[in-house]
């Protein structure tokens, strides 16, 4: 590993290690989210890691950023810090400006925004439901239709009517309203587009899922060396031992698959194979692992008193966002299929 | 899990994929000249195709030059490895020697045996087998009962050994014997020994497996003699040398590869624009291999010392032997889930001597299923290592 990403790996890891705490998250799931928190990894530039300092980022790799986030869903970090780094990167990308704070990114249901031409520049109409933390952030950027072509733009939620939701970790999933908002910066763009937020999505999903894992693993490693039943540590029963090792299985499955697509994407391969490939196997891994965990826990695990349910009601939520592993695999196996028989085994080996 | 690995770096270097397109042409060229047929379950014993294939330089690539070897590197022989496995072309014929002999003897071999085996395996002209297997013992290894007695020179072996695959065609293998009686700790007093097959007092039998084909064999000893130039490493020492088996060689595409040619065939069947239930089941398939390759290349890019390594042996500084397992314990599984999709979607009636190759590739592929999570150690056995490692001393 080089020792840039481990520096950074190392110091993220102590800030959450420092700051998430069961009140923080217990103040979370009332709010939505943690501003606190948000001050904290803002503070320590760790929000656009990977976005070039050029652009107005940190610096760093795709491959950097994919490590913050791991390690933030491991602490189950209730901020904005994956919509942002999407917000930022489709925005260099699109060559327009970063605003300060935190970001989100809309649409992810597919809603369709209408861009018409006011007296000062664009405006936006719609609705969208289930916008990440909308409620959060200092801006959205948001795709349009305008009569000149797709267009992505930067709006401030102030001016939109929100109505509070959520996922099932009491994560803010706002519902959005743009009745005639005025865009502040935007761009025509047919290379920047909602295809791409749905790709960079599932990935950042496939991360997080990754690392909502380990933390499970690991609770449900450390509670089966504790927790005594008739007589001997739950650990030292070979039916507990062997759930753990599958659990382990998954777990490596889905670090080692959406890593892989990090670094795919971040080099330019086939992104399409890898995010898709990477999402599918994280979903069935957060169902897989999740179930154990819970198993291993007993009854204590499905409580609101312990920490697992941080981590899990994050896996069951996860999953779903950005496509489920099935709508990811219809598109893969579709694409697959018609590149034919001959073509798998070019395209596994290839870039 | 992979706090090591650098995925960012997971890419083949330009040595790797060029070697990966030239084998893909020789393997093409070899079965339409009819060099091989292909079979999948058991890997097939060919050695018209190891000698073609030794003369390429592609069997103990990774060793030292002085040993026949090609000083390449670990994701050189990943891609030969995988590239094999695609078209399920046979390598029984050097397999073990590549994969398990001839590593093992550049650890713990003598000068003497070095010069005598690994340049014959390396040109594909000499076949090893595995001798580890016994009627009580089978995961639990330690139980052998084949004695070796000290005699003047040299050892007089007495036992027997089971499932030895391909021992009806190999020229050697190396056999784990009791040296010393059990005195308590079951895993002193043992040793490994070479022993060439058409020694005398050796006896091969078939035991054929359940389609009728015969690949495993028991193997008999009746006062064999092996001299001590046969003895690999130490005598005593045998256990420690049997259970140093590297991460690579656990975590290598072999274990989620081999019912692959069969995921080939359904696409084939399937067409361009299956029904959604065949295409979501093509999408999952898919992504398991991805992934699965994702991490096995990981373990081979992260433990590779790069070429010329002059032990010929990967990198000790950083431990995936977690990983590994694990790898192996999630490919054996999927590589039924691509039964299974073949047999859903396929929706035929498995015959033997199926002249269809899909048709043929899954019947092989099932009857061969159960063989997969029992080689080389079990799933349960696979999982309480895993379960050790991640929980720790639990007393």
């Amino acid at each position: 590993m080089n020792d840039v990403r481990n520096m950074l790996v190392d110091a993220a890891t102590r800030i959450f290690a420092d700051h998430v705490d069961a009140k923080l998250l217990d103040a979370a799931k009332r709010d939505g989210w943690s501003p606190a928190l948000w001050q904290v990894v803002s503070d320590a530039q760790l929000p656009l890691v990977g976005i070039a300092e050029a652009q107005g980022g940190s610096g760093g790799t795709l491959s950097d950023h994919a490590a913050v986030l791991r390690i933030a869903a491991r602490y189950a970090a209730p901020i904005p810090l994956a919509e942002t780094a999407l917000a930022a990167a489709l925005l260099a990308d699109a060559g327009l400006a970063i605003p300060a704070g935190p970001l989100t990114v809309a649409p992810v249901r597919g809603e369709s925004i209408s861009a018409g031409r006011g007296d000062d520049g664009w405006r936006l109409s719609g609705k969208l439901s289930r916008v990440p933390f909308a409620r959060a952030a200092t801006r959205m950027v948001v795709f349009a239709s305008s009569p000149e072509g797709a267009l992505i733009a930067v709006v401030d939620p102030a001016h939109c009517q929100i109505t509070p939701g959520s996922n099932l970790a009491f994560e803010a999933r706002d519902s959005v309203v743009l009745d005639n908002v005025a865009v502040e910066t935007s761009a025509l763009s047919t290379m920047v587009t909602p295809t791409v937020l749905r790709l960079r999505g599932a990935l950042a999903r496939s991360l997080q899922i990754a690392g909502a894992l380990e933390a499970a693993l690991e609770l449900s490693a450390r509670y089966a060396g504790e927790r005594v039943q008739f007589g001997r540590k739950i650990a030292q029963f070979q039916a507990i031992q062997h759930e753990l090792a599958r659990f382990a299985g998954e777990t490596a499955a889905a670090v080692g698959a959406s890593m892989s697509a990090a670094g795919v994407m971040e080099r330019g391969g086939d992104a399409h194979l890898a995010v898709a490939s990477a999402k599918i196997r994280c979903s069935r891994a957060a169902q897989e692992g999740s179930m154990i965990a819970h198993q291993v826990h007993g009854a204590i695990g499905f409580t609101d008193r312990y920490a697992l349910h941080h981590a899990t009601l994050r896996l069951w939520s996860w999953r779903e966002e950005f496509g489920n592993e099935a709508v990811w695999a219809q598109e893969l196996g579709a694409a697959v299929a018609a590149a034919g028989a001959g073509q798998l085994w070019p395209a596994l080996t290839g870039y | 899990m992979f706090q090591q690995v650098d995925f960012s770096a997971l890419n083949l270097p330009p040595s790797a994929r060029a070697l990966q397109l030239e084998v893909r042409e020789f393997l093409r060229a070899e079965m339409a000249a009819g060099t091989f047929e292909v079979h999948l379950g058991h890997t097939e014993f060919n050695a018209e195709l190891s000698r073609k294939i030794g003369a390429r330089g592609w069997i103990g690539m990774t060793w030292p030059k002085r040993y026949g070897g090609q000083e390449r590197s670990y994701l050189d022989r990943f891609v030969m490895t995988e590239e094999m496995l695609a078209v399920a072309a046979p390598c029984a014929a050097h397999w073990f020697g590549d994969r398990q002999t001839g590593p093992s003897l550049l650890r713990y071999g003598s000068e003497a045996q070095r010069g005598r085996y690994l340049p014959a395996i390396a040109r594909g002209e000499y076949a090893f087998a595995l001798g580890m297997s016994e009627p009580n013992a089978g995961s639990d290894l330690a139980a052998v009962k084949t004695r070796a007695a000290r005699v003047d020179g040299g050892w007089k072996l007495n036992g027997q050994k089971v499932w030895t695959s391909w021992g009806h065609k190999a020229d050697a293998f190396f056999v784990l014997c009791r040296t010393a009686p059990d005195s308590g700790n079951r895993h002193d007093g043992l040793s490994q020994l070479i022993v060439e097959l058409k020694q005398p007092g050796v006896t091969v039998r078939p035991i054929h497996f359940m389609d009728g084909g015969h690949h495993f064999n028991e193997i008999f000893f009746d006062d064999v003699f092996v001299p001590d130039d046969r003895v690999v490493g130490e005598i005593g020492q045998g256990w420690r040398q049997i259970t140093s088996e590297l991460a690579l060689e656990r975590s290598g595409p072999e274990r989620y590869m081999t019912t692959f040619p069969l995921f080939v065939e359904l696409l084939r069947r399937l067409g361009a624009s299956p029904d959604a239930r065949a295409t979501e089941m093509i999408g999952r398939l898919t992504a398991g291999l991805w992934s699965l390759r994702r991490m096995s290349l990981a373990i081979a890019m992260t433990l590779d010392p790069g070429p010329g390594a002059e032990s010929g042996t990967p990198k000790a500084s950083v431990d995936l032997a977690t990983e590994a397992a694990l790898v192996k314990d999630l490919g054996t599984f999927y590589e039924r889930e691509i039964i299974d999709a073949a047999r859903l979607l396929g929706e035929v009636e498995p015959q033997h001597n199926a002249t269809d190759l899909f048709e043929r590739f899954l019947t092989e592929s099932i009857v061969a299923a159960p063989v997969s999570t029992l080689r080389g150690g079990t799933t349960q056995v696979l999982r309480s290592l895993i379960a050790r490692r991640l929980l720790g001393p639990l007393k």
